[in-house]
């Protein structure tokens, strides 16, 4: 099989603090990846790199077969990168829905405005991915009187409307009051079993060990370990990582 | 307050009823007296100018067969008062947004550009700029009409000022709205437009009200090229030629006084409007 996102050798500097370090990672298709890792790690570096939200130094990113290489001048190929943005979809910690706008305005903004997709098909395609997250029935409602919770899972089902080939999820639920990360965690455990590939930075622990099928380990810049949970929860073999994981038992008692 | 009547009849009142209802009272009280305070001002203002002795206070006496005269032509010159601000906030509102954008560009002639403008108007006066535009500009053979040379100048003045309000407005909209935008993969002329702009201008609605009201009164100043027959033209004309400024000008003043209270209200009704509005 193909992986479906390829870094090679990605290095990212911000000034002269280099927060990436020759990082190599391949993600197959409908796989499910955590990266977690103490926060200043660069996990969410590296998830934005692959957006290119953050512009990579050196190195090559390809998803689903479009190649983009980095350069010290930070000279991206445009048509590339679009070509790779709209194969991922993003769910960010802040949610950043477009207040401006209805639940349903926010999910078909992307698909009309850069697909040319016709409103119609569109309001269609919405409302499915909107009933899927359990939101249809707050369609008409503005996002300032959404709960967190209902905020994020409007912000996945915008993300699923362009119909991506990857999702990336930056923290999504670190920003949330802790009785609403539960519903938050159910849509992305419903995305994982729909077969999505996804990569996910958090914090949740519980999700790591049981929704991923790989969970990657990333300090000071680089991936400091690359396991199936089962595996890395129960045998850790870096310190750093035991570390984590003891500070999450901790919690968890 | 319906409940609360209707409270009284039956249950007693708890302790945080009482404190709500004490602090109601003490709000209700200050606005009666601020109200009760204008109007005894007003009554002394219209006092003063009765022409009447009373207690050994000799008032000022206005000629108001004057006054009934002139009302008619210097009440003509509303309409194109209102007729110069607004072009010129049209202006402005249009140039405010062209230097702000400007503000965000990194291609340094346009930065430059909208830096240089806003600090070549902001640092010459207004009455200058008028001048410049009616009276400067003839020498090199480009003679505008009065009205024109006075929309100009207020909007290009005013456009200056107000760049720092699109300016403000363009920075309150999060970083996190344009990653957003982008990551959906909109091109950067979209996220402006679908994304940017709009949370910007709705913040900027209020305070170009501001500048609106402000510029009903700068709009005098036009008056100086003696072209256009705004209400500050009209009064000092007639004021001058009678010898009669002070009736004159009084009338005027009461004009641009009615337009800007006018003004001031339909801007507090349009900012609760967008103040309550689905954000």
């Amino acid at each position: 099989m193909v992986p479906i996102v390829k870094i090679s050798n990605l290095d990212k500097y911000f000034g002269r603090l280099h927060v990436l370090k020759n990082i190599s990672l391949e993600v197959m298709p409908r796989e499910v990846v955590c990266l977690i890792g103490r926060s200043g790690s660069g996990k969410s570096t590296l998830l934005r790199c692959i957006n290119f939200l953050e512009t990579p130094s050196r190195g090559t990113i390809e998803v689903d077969g479009v190649k983009v290489e980095g350069n010290e001048k930070g000279k991206l190929n445009r048509e590339l990168v679009h070509e790779v943005r709209l194969r991922t979809g993003m769910v960010f910690q802040e949610f950043n829905l477009f207040p401006h706008m209805s639940v349903l305005e926010n999910v078909i903004e992307g698909p009309v405005m850069v697909k040319n997709m016709d409103r119609d098909k569109a309001i269609a395609l919405a409302e499915k991915n909107l009933n899927h997250v359990d939101m249809l029935w707050k369609k008409d409602e503005y996002p300032m009187r959404l709960s967190g919770g209902q905020k994020q899972r409007v912000a996945i089902a915008r993300a699923l409307t362009m119909e991506p080939k990857v999702m990336l999820f930056d923290e999504p639920t670190s920003a949330l009051d802790p009785e609403l990360i539960g519903e938050v965690l159910t849509v992305m455990k419903k995305l994982a079993l729909d077969g999505m590939t996804m990569l996910v930075v958090t914090h949740e622990m519980g999700f790591a060990k049981d929704v991923a099928d790989r969970v990657i380990v990333m300090g000071d810049g680089e991936l400091i370990e690359d396991a199936k949970p089962s595996d890395l929860f129960n045998n850790p073999q870096d310190p750093r990582t035991k570390a984590l994981i003891d500070r999450y038992r901790s919690g968890e008692q | 307050m319906n409940l609360s009547a209707k409270k009284d009849s039956n249950t007693p009142k708890s302790q945080a009823d009482l404190i709500f209802e004490a602090q109601q009272r003490k709000e209700l009280q200050f606005k009666a007296n601020v109200a009760l305070s204008w109007a005894v001002l007003i009554i002394i203002l219209l006092f003063l100018f009765s022409g009447q002795n009373f207690l050994g206070i000799k008032t000022i006496k206005l000629d108001t067969t004057f006054i009934r005269d002139n009302l008619v032509f210097i009440a003509g010159g509303l309409g194109e008062t209102i007729k110069i601000s607004l072009l010129s906030i049209a202006l402005a509102t249009f140039l405010a947004l062209l230097a702000a954008l400007g503000r965000l560009s990194t291609f340094p002639p346009i930065y430059a550009i909208s830096t240089f403008y806003v600090s070549l108007i902001r640092g010459t006066p207004l009455y200058l700029q008028i001048f410049f535009f009616f009276l400067a500009l003839p020498q090199l053979g480009i003679i505008l009409p009065g009205l024109w040379a006075g929309v100009i100048a207020l909007g290009l003045n005013y456009g200056a000022y107000m760049s720092e309000i699109f300016r403000a407005g363009l920075s309150s909209v999060g970083k996190g709205q344009r990653e957003a935008a982008i990551a959906l993969g909109m091109t950067p002329g979209q996220t402006m437009r679908r994304i940017v702009l709009p949370q910007a201008l709705r913040f900027a609605i209020p305070p170009t009200g501001n500048e609106f009201i402000a510029m009903t009164k700068d709009s005098a100043l036009v008056s100086a090229t003696g072209f256009v027959h705004e209400l500050m033209w009209r009064s000092t004309k007639v004021g001058r030629a009678q010898f009669h400024n002070l009736e004159a000008l009084i009338m005027a003043a009461m004009f641009y006084w009615a337009m800007t209270l006018l003004l001031s209200y339909l801007q507090s009704r349009i900012e609760a409007r967008l103040s309550k509005g689905d954000r």
